[in-house]
């Protein structure tokens, strides 16, 4: 199993220069992950951003892949998150030089954010929130948590990101891998009964919805039923794979 | 209640002071009305290589650098520093306050969607100091 931390975020590095942080440069970071280990009959499990640019990177690479899984994701413009409109919290939170106060010098993600984005906040405070905190020590090294949300397509002239997600979304359609999907029931961002509804549009082969205990960071809640989900969809996978050889 | 924030004619910038900077903003066009609150207020687009912003709050003064990209309208960016006198330490805590109240007074400037009250909310929801000083 390989579980890269994005460039920006974790463990690996974090560069200051913001024009670092497009969604292209960060799928073409997952392609390179793909092909310096030579990576075959991948899974791709792709949460949240790593939904646009893990399947940029599948896409880009589909002769590495072998069944992909989608949580708490997206790869269109239409239909956008209602969340994603609001002025408040949302647009606010990540406005010019506001994003800088807030989510830079005061650090609102991942501390104050992470936690009003799962459902036991009591045991994510002691067990998860430490390790998203104490990475992004510094404001620079905060960028992405204001740079990705002002990524997201909503229709605006300002929108730096909208090719690429009608060139996703083409790409994701056109996909005949064996699909699985997995959602937060309590998800207030990307709501299961659009966005994962959504997804069976796009793959109408696909298995779930398998809803689980979790908001937006779900696998903070169901880790270990989304573990046992994916062990279970990539074994049967690779099975079927390995069968069609 | 948030510390009123003055434009400063830029003669005014205090002397023996040093730049501490704050915040670095890349991507005023993101939302342009914020780039275009700025350039309005300090006449950037009439003269877009004059000197800084100043902004005075309380006693203590705030400089606005702004910054160009080629390809990009004017001011693309814009970097928030405080002028803090001789080899003074910055007091971080009255800088939190001020910060509040400098963003305060952008939003205001900016105005449509952009309110104090759900600026006041949204620094609530993720308890940023100074968030509790409503206007």
């Amino acid at each position: 199993m390989v579980v890269p931390d994005q460039i920006g975020f974790g463990l690996s590095e974090k560069p200051h220069d913001h024009d670092v942080h497009t969604l292209d440069n960060h799928a073409a970071n997952i392609v390179a992950l793909l092909d310096r280990l030579d990576l075959r009959e991948v899974t791709f499990v792709c949460h949240d951003w790593g939904g646009p640019t893990g399947l940029a990177a599948l896409a880009t690479r589909p002769d590495r892949a072998s069944a992909v899984a989608v949580m708490s994701t997206w790869a269109w413009v239409s239909p956008s998150s209602e969340f994603h409109h609001r002025v408040l919290p949302w647009r606010l939170m990540h406005a010019p030089v506001v994003g800088s106060h807030l989510l830079g010098r005061q650090a609102a993600m991942p501390g104050r954010g992470m936690y009003l984005s799962v459902v036991n906040r009591e045991r994510f405070t002691t067990h998860g929130m430490p390790g998203y905190v104490e990475v992004l020590g510094d404001p620079d090294e905060r960028a992405l948590t204001w740079i990705w949300p002002r990524s997201i397509p909503l229709g605006r002239d300002s929108d730096i990101t909208t090719e690429r997600f009608i060139w996703l979304e083409e790409q994701v359609r056109g996909l005949a891998l064996p699909a699985t999907v997995i959602w937060g029931r309590e998800d207030d961002v990307f709501t299961p009964d659009t966005f994962a509804a959504q997804w069976h549009d796009i793959w109408p082969h696909a298995e779930g919805t398998h809803l689980v205990t979790g908001r937006h960071f779900l696998q903070e809640d169901s880790g270990a039923e989304i573990g046992g989900l994916l062990a279970d969809f990539a074994g049967r996978a690779l099975r079927a794979a390995g069968s069609r050889r | 209640m948030s510390s009123a924030v003055i434009v400063e004619p830029a003669e005014r910038r205090p002397a023996g002071h040093r730049s501490v900077p704050l915040l670095a903003e890349h991507q005023l066009d993101h939302y342009p009305e914020f780039g275009d609150a700025l350039a309005a207020t300090f006449a950037l687009r009439d003269d877009p290589f004059g000197p800084p912003g100043l902004l005075r709050v309380g006693a203590r003064f705030y400089e606005l650098v702004f910054v160009g990209y080629s390809g990009r309208p004017f001011p693309a960016g814009v970097r928030v520093a405080a002028l803090v006198p001789g080899l003074e330490p910055l007091d971080e805590q009255q800088v939190d306050l001020d910060l509040w109240a400098v963003l305060t007074w952008l939003v205001t400037q900016v105005g449509g969607d952009w309110t104090v009250e759900a600026l006041a909310t949204t620094a609530g929801i993720y308890r940023v100091p100074g968030a509790d000083r409503r206007p």
